[in-house]
């Protein structure tokens, strides 16, 4: 690749890249408010002036050059940090503060605020301003984000955004010259499932969430990277959680799966991690006619009991999961049957799912599967079919055992009614549902946003989560649940972490060949032998402006 | 006596011209575009490129450099754009021009279609000029009617549709990029170069965009013996004859044709008849709003673009406003600095927040707030507009912020001292 100098140092750029774009993917700083890397570039704020000392050609640039626009040459020199740029960027700093209402004290962003930091940083630190301030005021733009107008700083990226993005284009810039203000159009409210991300883009307080309004000081919030499990598209998120209370989920950029992008729903599910009430927050024991508290170890010595009983045949053992498991809770109850029953009798629900097809990317992003690891299911060729067909011959047989991990099968009523008269179910699981009831034993797992493990995205993209907040004291992650269990009835594999199931997991089923857990990384990684995708390619439909 | 030369507006100043396209025809018209069409499109750059003329808009860039610029065997369409949103405060020479004799234009903008590609070209009329826009579009149809337009005309080969397109009434849309966004059906704002339109313009495809003055000039300079006797109207580098729009306090203001190289004094005294009630001179702003004023005791210099850049001002688009002893220059000023306010896209923040706040600063001398320290506020504030911006409307409301301050500083002195 061809190489400029920032300050002195090589940096490699593409043919045809721009400074900034080059610099700021070398890890340079160079401040910027309208440039966005997925949008198109209109280098109107202004705050990435550069001084380019050479262009290639050993003569200097006749002024201040904005880093978004110039496009890198070889022999270019730049240099970033000199008088000159320092007085530019701090003009531009005193123009865009002389109408800021510098309301940071009651304003959302502050603390995330590039316009703070920036001031912080480059600002002179006064203003010579003395006339009252513009006033745009304040817009109610529908539900998700609020408009706060006297805060904008006409970046215009909002505006970008629902032209070169969603395409929905019912976001604009009115009026001209020191009135320009962003609206909506004709004053209805926004319709676009991505709102949430016009609040992440935007570099100032203008536009923010609504569900995280006044509810922490960002700089309180304890950052971990996980993904999104609202869907099988598998965004990489960051959790933001305060006190063991999560507050948002926020996009993290990866280029394979979601770009910078997250759509609101996913944004929405952080209220699922902080469900209490129909949390099961201890293990359950049927004593009697009722489910009562009991401690783990008697949990797990009532199942082997029970168990050596029954004495089941492999067709008399029934495992049930959903597709919220990880990866590595999938391939556990697998082993657990296969080796403790020498049973293959383990079922996930396969309804057909359909996936958007459009030119703009992030409408692709949603799914109507809202499961996080179908296609790890998929790979570890766990069964199910559309009809359930396979699944309804074994349950017509005689049943002994049956495992349930998480909420599967919902709404089969019907296959409820035959498994909750067999002699023995148990349910690993984090809320309270129909399942914990008609179960036998109930041992008490984590949500995601509590516990590590794998996820397989739609793509076949293997991705980790990391734990955020902590989880309830008497609860314990499934794969660990599992695995206890399986130690419980006397088998001899028994796992301590989750990179070690991963990596077993490698070695045993084909799909991961390959893989280890070190490999995955912040990004993920995609596994090699794709398996068949059941999803359906639609297009959607366009909101009508 | 100083007298006009008269190659633009040879028909206009002509009492009993016709101009209609027989009236046009009957004065040699097309016959240029008769020759044009007798020569091959590069050699038709050349020759622009060998007459020296400059674009008329304000920049004063060789139009035959700009045209040589555009991108070739891209597989787009090449588009041309006459400018004609003449918007610069004190500037009426296009409109002239479309109104009195606009096949003379149009023909200018026949061959610079044919040397450039072009098969569709536009008109971007600024929408206030009613008149001039139905002159237009019935010369537009005269020359379909005749066939000088659309299919093969003359026998050429040559295919080109003109469009008349009004504006909307923005002065920003004679930047040419924003005039390009504001004629694609987009919100008229400059856009970032590079891609200069030579590349990606209209559509995204090759465009140039000239002035309909630089257009104008085309029929002469291929007429016969046409670029030698327009190189010798004026100094090297500088040819040509310009129309100047004189305004302001003198006797007879109005649009003259001059050659490059007449001094600004002899357009303000001889050509405009003198200073309006044998007052005094105080000042000129030589070539529109936004070129930096100049006192009166600097205007014995040449009317050319390099004369006046050499000085620190610039001829712009040559439109000259005179003022006299009893103007107030701080209201002057005032005005000024509320056209850019009020013009200012608005979208890159310098000129945004500059343009309103120098407006605010002047106004509060005319309120009699001024001091000491707000005078030099304006300067700074001046100075931070002038090449930090997106396009030239933030040095064009810069310079003259500037110039005042510099030259009549004891003007706004008078405000805060007197009150």
């Amino acid at each position: 690749m061809p190489v400029f100098q920032i300050d002195g140092e090589p940096v490699e750029y593409e043919p045809g890249e721009k400074v900034l774009s080059a610099a700021l993917r070398c890890g340079k700083i160079i401040p910027h408010y309208c440039y966005h890397p997925g949008m198109s570039i209109v280098a109107t704020c202004r705050m990435c002036l550069v001084d380019v000392i050479d262009l290639g050609n050993g003569r200097p640039a006749p002024k201040l050059q904005t880093a978004c626009s110039v496009d890198a040459t070889e022999g270019m020199k730049i240099e970033t940090f000199n008088q000159k740029v320092e007085e530019g960027r701090k003009l531009v700093n005193e123009f865009l503060l002389i109408n800021h209402p510098l309301d940071c004290p009651i304003c959302d962003q502050s603390g995330e605020c590039t316009l703070q930091d920036y001031s912080f940083k480059y600002g002179s630190g006064k203003s010579e301003m003395d006339y009252s301030k513009r006033v745009n005021g304040w817009r109610d733009i529908g539900t998700f984000v609020a408009l706060e107008r006297n805060r904008c700083i006409q970046c215009s990226r909002c505006d970008r955004f629902t032209r070169e993005i969603t395409g929905t284009n019912e976001f604009g810039m009115f009026n001209r010259g020191h009135e320009l203000a962003v609206d909506t159009y004709t004053d209805r409210p926004m319709t676009n499932k991505f709102q949430g991300n016009m609040a992440d883009i935007c570099p100032v307080g203008a536009i923010t969430e609504k569900e995280f309004r006044f509810k922490r000081r960002v700089w309180k919030l304890k950052k971990n990277h996980s993904i999104c499990t609202g869907c099988s598209t598998g965004c990489n998120v960051t959790i933001e959680h305060d006190r063991n209370e999560v507050f948002r989920l926020k996009p993290h950029e990866n280029q394979n799966v979601n770009k910078w992008w997250l759509c609101d729903e996913g944004r929405l599910t952080y209220r699922k991690m902080n469900e209490k009430k129909s949390r099961i927050n201890q293990p359950l024991g049927l004593i009697g006619e009722n489910l009562e508290g009991i401690s783990w170890e008697k949990a797990y010595g009532a199942i082997a009991e029970r168990i050596r009983e029954l004495k089941p045949l492999p067709q008399e053992v029934l495992a049930l999961t959903d597709t919220h498991a990880s990866n590595e809770e999938l391939f556990l109850i697998q082993k657990l049957l296969k080796e403790g029953f020498s049973s293959e009798n383990i079922f996930c629900p396969f309804p057909t799912w359909e996936q958007s097809e459009s030119d703009f990317f992030i409408n692709t992003l949603i799914t109507t599967d809202k499961t996080p690891n179908r296609a790890g299911a998929l790979a570890l060729h766990i069964k199910g079919d559309q009809k359930n067909k396979k699944l309804k011959k074994v349950i017509e047989g005689e049943l002994k055992v049956v495992f349930v991990l998480g909420n599967p099968f919902e709404n089969e009523l019907e296959f409820k009614e035959i498994i909750k008269r067999t002699q023995l179910v148990i349910h690993i699981g984090v809320f309270h549902n129909s399942w914990s009831e008609m179960a036998d034993v109930v041992l008490p797992g984590q949500f995601y946003s509590e516990k590590e493990g794998t996820y397989t995205n739609k793509n076949q993209r293997v991705q980790s989560t990391e734990i955020a907040v902590k989880a309830l004291r008497r609860t314990r992650p499934e794969w660990q649940i599992i695995s206890e269990l399986s130690q419980a009835l006397g088998h001899k594999s028994s796992f301590e972490s989750i990179p070690q199931v991963f990596n077993a997991m490698a070695l045993e089923a084909k799909a991961f060949t390959g893989i280890s857990f070190d490999k995955i990384g912040g990004l993920g990684i995609e596994l090699t032998k794709n398996t068949k995708d059941p999803g359906k390619k639609v297009v959607p439909e366009m909101t009508a402006i | 006596m100083l007298e006009e030369t008269l190659v633009l507006f040879k028909n206009i100043r002509n009492p009993k011209y016709d101009k209609s396209l027989a009236g046009y025809k009957k004065t040699g018209g097309f016959k240029s575009l008769k020759k044009v069409f007798g020569m091959k499109p590069e050699e038709v750059v050349q020759e622009v490129k060998e007459s020296g003329v400059r674009g008329r808009g304000g920049a004063g860039f060789p139009t035959g450099l700009k045209w040589s610029f555009m991108a070739k065997g891209t597989g787009k369409p090449s588009y041309l754009v006459a400018n004609a949103d003449e918007s610069e405060p004190g500037t009426c020479k296009d409109r002239e021009l479309m109104l009195k004799d606009p096949h003379l234009f149009l023909e200018g903008l026949m061959i610079g279609s044919y040397a450039v590609g072009c098969h569709h070209a536009y008109v971007y009329v600024r929408g206030e000029f009613f008149p001039a826009i139905k002159t237009l579009n019935a010369a537009v149809d005269e020359l379909y009617a005749d066939g000088l337009l659309g299919h093969d005309p003359l026998g050429s080969g040559f295919n080109l549709d003109i469009t008349i397109h009004t504006g909307a009434g923005a002065y920003i849309c004679g930047e040419e990029t924003a005039l390009l966004d504001s004629l694609e059906g987009k919100r008229g704002q400059p856009r970032v170069k590079p891609p200069f339109p030579a590349v990606s313009g209209f559509n995204g495809c090759p465009t140039s965009v000239n002035n309909v003055e630089t257009l104008a000039c085309l029929p002469f300079i291929f007429s016969d013996g046409g670029v030698e006797s327009f190189k010798s109207f004026g100094p090297q580098n500088n040819s040509g004859t310009h129309l100047v729009s004189l305004s302001g306090h003198v006797n007879s203001p109005g649009v003259y044709e001059l050659r490059m190289d007449v001094s600004m004094k002899d357009i303000i005294y001889e050509i405009g008849g003198g200073i309006l009630n044998g007052k005094k001179l105080k000042g000129v702003i030589p070539g529109g709003s936004s070129s930096p004023v100049m006192k009166a005791d600097e205007i014995d210099v040449l009317y050319n673009f390099d004369d006046l850049a050499k000085i620190g001002s610039m001829m712009g688009s040559a439109a000259m406003m005179v003022f006299d002893e009893d103007t107030d220059v701080v209201k002057l000023l005032h005005r000024i600095t509320r056209f850019y306010a009020h013009e200012s896209c608005g979208q890159c923040t310098p000129c945004r927040e500059g343009t309103h706040w120098s407006r605010q600063i002047v106004r509060d001398f005319l309120n009699g707030n001024g001091s000491e320290e707000k005078l030099k506020r304006l300067d700074r504030v001046g100075g931070n507009m002038l090449g930090t911006t997106l396009c030239a409307l933030g040095d064009a409301a810069a310079l003259p912020i500037q110039s005042f301050v510099n030259k009549f500083p004891e003007e706004f002195r008078n405000y805060y001292a007197t009150t």
